[in-house]
């Protein structure tokens, strides 16, 4: 599915270069579910923003998909991203003035959907996950399990090929994290391919491959 | 897409609720000043329009050079206008407008009037409406009258108008006139004005022969010509020469008698040439008003640019998301101006109530009937205000926000990003300039107008009505007498005399002549008795004044002021003549004293007892007012309104069949200066409301300032920090940018100031204490909104606030 082929990273402080991301390789295949584990500013996020589209980096390439991702334009790697990856937040970041409802449509909206088609979609995605009784509830309505139900939603509306979850569970209590891990499990049995980061080694034993990384290289 | 953005925005502005009435409020001020002012500009520049023959109709003007001097008259000779139609196949037609007062008698009561004479195409050249009668047979004869409604009422009541027989004072005759139609009220934004119009064949009563048929350089009345469809007034002015030809014979001197043509459009905006019937307005005024207008809006939408950029941290968050979510930046751009938009129509409904509010008291303000209406054009003109506001308002989050990396923004790095200190309070900086400029504007504007309300005119204006007698010399003079004599019993007149003009007619009489030298000169003249010079407190400096024992002085002495003794470069003035054919000598000289507005310059002076021979000999004579006897009393202090009846009781004893007519003195001085009292109490309101706007905006920042910094000061008071030196860390900001706000406003305002008061003679000069005191109201009531909030922190319980961390 994707391919990361020397991947740098770095910014300058002073004369010195400091390296976010250390010659990452990684190849990662359809319907893998990868954890990537490693100490606070080992680089995870990071990495998962470059494979997510949302950060660029200074050297490598990145093949998504037959595309490759280093030579697109910015405009090109929106399209891609909006049309194959799904994010899941720590913070879940939804939108607090939109109902559940509209939250999981808004995705829908910027890739020109027609409103019946998405309300059909919406409409499936709350039955799927079972909140149909909570669409017209606005996120502070909701607790911290339910809302990363709705981040999950949302992240699925326009059938990802590729779900990235920065921490899904950090925000919750046990509970509820093994909801969404057993939710991730599921979603992954029925083909997307996940990268999830996680602090976890519970979390990340849901997983079928585990990375680990360390001031920024993928640990062998 | 469009539902999902609406649906945010209603609710984010009902969930901060602060935000939105502070925005909406400052943006719905700024919108209704706007229309007020947009309908007051709109007034000024839409003189005469309102006739559908308006492009074609033009104002014949007279430019005279003779000797090096120039002469400019928009009032023209009587035969002109027929001798234009006559000569030029281009003029289709003509309207003369003849202005002047006169007595009017009906049933016994008599009023002093103005009243037109007009050619009787009148109506068909001028679109002026009738509410009674047939516009085609209007002046059916010398004796048609035609008089306003608002007239009709005043001397029929309720009772049919038309048929009415009404006397008319004309030259020295009283004429009976018919009327014959009634005319609705003459719109506002007119350069004719009138309330009576009799026609034109009754000049032969009014001027004598010669004027009538050769009176070439004696000017009366105004000149409206029609022109053929297509041409232009050049194209008449080009041959206007050949007219000159004519009528000058062999004298002709080629250049030396000019005619010209000026639109009608023109007449109401053009300082350039003289006031003709009616006063013309200073474009400036709408100019200043237009920009008045613009900066208070532009202080709301700043306040709109500076309270989006303080709530831009949380905006951001949502920035992230949706480009997350797949939000592409063009469609990011459209939600937040979109969002501006809004919020400005919102506005532009409550504003457009608060303009139908303020509409009355505005009109009351600014002098004038204005109607706001929705009609197309101002529909059209606050859509694209509207539009407008809302791109401005919204660019910051529009183009600022939208270009946010989501990735920082989520990760909460943006502390960093959002830089805009610097360009936040430039834009605050920027309006409190304008605040304290409009605060300078009105301090200057109020000391000049107490300067021209209050100076030492050169005579004493306090305690004195003038009793107009409504008659001709003839018969008012020994009206006059009559009154003055009666006047001497009672005991709260300290004194009166007796003159053709008073101070209420300011101008007097323009007297035109050619010297010894060939030189061509003017000088003002005003006929008055012995009493005039001690009654009117004027100061004799040499020589002596009038005595009712001399027969010499009645006929020919004088009295001049010290203008016309520098003027001719006399150093002993008595005993001296005009150096020319006048007969009067100089017995007396008083100090100059003001008898026109302080915008003019004091003019040389010649008072006299008898004027018929100066008028006589004089080459040219104009005169704007009435000449007529006029008794001036000077009162004791004590109640006017008792003062007032036992005058009038007096005034009957004298003229029993005659109303009384009086004013008083200072009030018709005071009228001299509308223009300035409307202009300074205008600019004051506006300093008001932008003041109060630039300081909601303050209010808002303020608040959110503090809650950014609500757990420094809670560890600061933790720390042992007491109230004053919270507050003090908070206001210490503001403070500087006020003080830097105030530098830049200082040079603008002297120099907007000084231009303005070039416009009169006598002004004040600009005090350097005025800038002092505007910057520090500005900076008081800047304070005084700040510390609000400071306070409200300072005071709070520091453990809460860290706690919620």
């Amino acid at each position: 599915m994707l391919e990361l082929k020397g991947i740098f990273k770095w910014y300058h402080s002073g004369n010195n270069r400091t390296f976010l991301l250390k010659n990452i390789d990684l190849s990662v295949k359809v319907g893998e579910f990868i954890s990537v584990m490693g100490p606070s500013g080992s680089g995870k996020s990071t990495l998962l923003n470059v494979i997510g589209m949302l950060d660029t980096f200074d050297q490598g390439e990145y093949h998504f998909l037959n595309e490759s991702v280093h030579k697109l334009k910015e405009k090109q790697r929106s399209i891609l991203y909006k049309q194959y990856i799904g994010f899941v937040f720590q913070a879940y970041h939804l939108l607090d003035e939109l109902t559940v409802y509209e939250n999981i449509e808004t995705p829908l909206i910027y890739q020109d959907i027609k409103s019946s088609e998405r309300q059909a979609m919406v409409a499936d995605m709350l039955d799927r996950f079972r909140i149909v009784g909570k669409k017209d509830l606005f996120p502070a309505q909701l607790s911290g399990g339910q809302q990363q139900l709705v981040g999950v939603a949302r992240a699925l509306i326009a059938n990802p090929k590729l779900l990235l979850a920065d921490e899904p569970t950090g925000n919750l209590n046990s509970k509820q994290g093994e909801e969404i891990m057993e939710l991730f499990k599921e979603l992954n049995n029925d083909g997307v391919t996940i990268i999830q980061v996680t602090h976890s080694e519970k979390n990340a034993a849901y997983g079928s491959r585990i990375i680990n990384l360390l001031d920024g290289s993928i640990e062998h | 897409m469009i539902k999902n953005y609406f649906s945010i925005a209603i609710r984010y502005l009902l969930r901060h609720k602060g935000y939105t009435i502070t925005n909406i409020l400052g943006l719905s001020i700024g919108i209704a000043s706007c229309i007020l002012i947009m309908l007051f500009v709109k007034s000024e520049f839409s003189y005469d329009k309102f006739h559908t023959k308006s492009e074609r109709i033009y104002r014949a003007w007279l430019h005279e050079k003779y000797e090096g001097q120039e002469f400019i008259n928009t009032q023209t000779p009587i035969p002109l206008g027929p001798a234009l139609v006559s000569n030029f196949p281009e003029v289709e037609s003509m309207c003369r407008v003849y202005t002047f007062s006169t007595l009017v008698q009906y049933k016994g009561s008599k009023f002093n009037e103005p009243l037109n004479m007009v050619d009787s195409n009148f109506f068909q050249l001028f679109d002026f409406k009738l509410a009674e009668g047939d516009i085609h047979s209007v002046f059916t004869n010398n004796h048609s009258l035609v008089i306003s409604q608002e007239l009709a009422k005043k001397y029929f009541g309720n009772d049919q108008a038309i048929g009415k027989n009404i006397e008319l004072q004309l030259g020295d005759e009283m004429v009976l006139f018919t009327v014959t139609a009634v005319t609705e009220k003459t719109p506002l934004e007119s350069s004719i004005q009138f309330d009576m119009l009799i026609p034109h064949s009754n000049e032969n009563l009014l001027f004598s022969e010669r004027a009538r048929s050769r009176g070439w350089t004696s000017v009366f009345e105004e000149t409206y010509v029609l022109l053929q469809n297509g041409k232009s007034g050049k194209d008449v002015e080009d041959k206007m020469p050949d007219l000159a030809k004519k009528i000058a014979g062999d004298n002709y001197v080629e250049g030396q008698y000019n005619v010209n043509l000026q639109p009608i459009t023109e007449i109401h905006l053009d300082k350039s040439l003289p006031a003709g019937n009616l006063p013309v307005s200073d474009p400036a005024y709408g100019y200043i008003l237009g920009i008045i207008g613009i900066l208070i809006l532009l202080i709301a939408c700043i306040n709109f640019v500076t309270l989006s950029i303080g709530r831009s941290t949380t905006r951001a968050m949502e920035v992230g998301i949706r480009k997350v979510l797949g939000a592409e930046r063009k469609q990011l751009i459209s939600q937040f101006w979109g969002e501006a938009i809004l919020i400005a129509l919102i506005s532009l409904v409550v504003a457009v109530g608060m303009a139908f509010i303020f509409l009355k008291p505005f009109n009351a303000i600014s002098n004038r009937e204005l109607v706001f209406s929705l009609s197309v054009f101002n529909i059209l003109f606050l859509f694209s205000l509207v539009i407008l506001i809302g791109l401005i308002a919204g660019i910051y989050p529009a183009i600022v926000l939208s270009a946010y990396n989501p990735v920082k923004v989520l990760k909460n790095r943006l502390q960093g990003a959002i830089s805009i200190g610097f360009f936040r309070k430039a834009l605050i900086g920027a309006q409190f300039t304008a605040s304290i400029i409009m605060i300078i504007g009105t301090i200057v504007i109020g000391q000049q107008l107490n300067y021209l309300q209050n100076k030492n005119l050169g005579f004493d204006k306090e305690h004195v009505v003038v009793v107009s007698t409504n008659k001709p010399r003839a018969d008012g003079t020994p009206l006059a007498e009559k009154f003055k004599t009666e006047l001497l019993k009672n005991a709260q007149v300290l004194g009166s005399s007796i003159s053709i003009f008073s101070f209420s007619e300011p101008g007097w009489v323009n007297l035109g002549y050619e010297d010894d030298n060939k030189i061509y000169r003017n000088f003002r003249m005003n006929s008055i008795d012995a009493d005039f010079v001690g009654n009117m407190k004027l100061q004799l400096i040499k020589g002596r004044n009038f005595s009712v024992d001399n027969p010499a002085d009645i006929a020919n002495s004088m009295i001049v002021n010290e203008s016309l003794v520098k003027e001719y470069g006399w150093t002993d003035p008595i005993g001296k003549k005009l150096p020319g054919r006048f007969d009067h000598t100089v017995i007396g000289v008083v100090k100059d004293f003001h008898f026109e507005s302080l915008h003019n310059k004091i003019q040389p002076l010649a008072l006299v007892m008898m004027p018929d021979s100066m008028i006589r000999k004089a080459n040219d004579v104009a005169f704007v007012f009435s000449p007529q006897p006029r008794i001036n009393i000077r009162l004791k202090e004590g109640n006017l309104r008792k003062q007032i009846s036992s005058l009038e009781k007096d005034w009957k004893s004298v003229a029993p069949n005659q109303d009384f007519e009086y004013k008083f003195l200072d009030e018709s001085l005071n009228n001299q200066y509308k223009e300035e009292v409307r202009l300074a109490s205008i600019v004051r309101y506006a300093s008001l409301l932008s003041i109060f706007i630039a300081c909601m905006g303050l209010f808002g920042l303020s608040a959110m300032a503090v809650r950014r910094r609500t757990k420094e000061i809670g560890i600061r008071k933790v720390l042992g920090a007491d109230i004053k030196s919270v507050v003090i860390l908070l206001s210490k900001d503001f403070i500087w940018l006020i003080i830097l706000a105030a530098l830049v406003a200082f040079p603008i305002s002297l120099w907007a100031l000084n231009k303005w008061l070039q416009d009169f003679v006598y002004r004040i000069q600009v005090e350097w204490w005025v800038f002092i005191a505007a910057g520090a109201i500005a900076l008081l009531i800047a304070l005084i909104t700040v510390s609000f909030q400071a306070i409200k922190a300072a005071i709070a319980n520091p453990v809460k606030s860290l706690r919620t961390e």
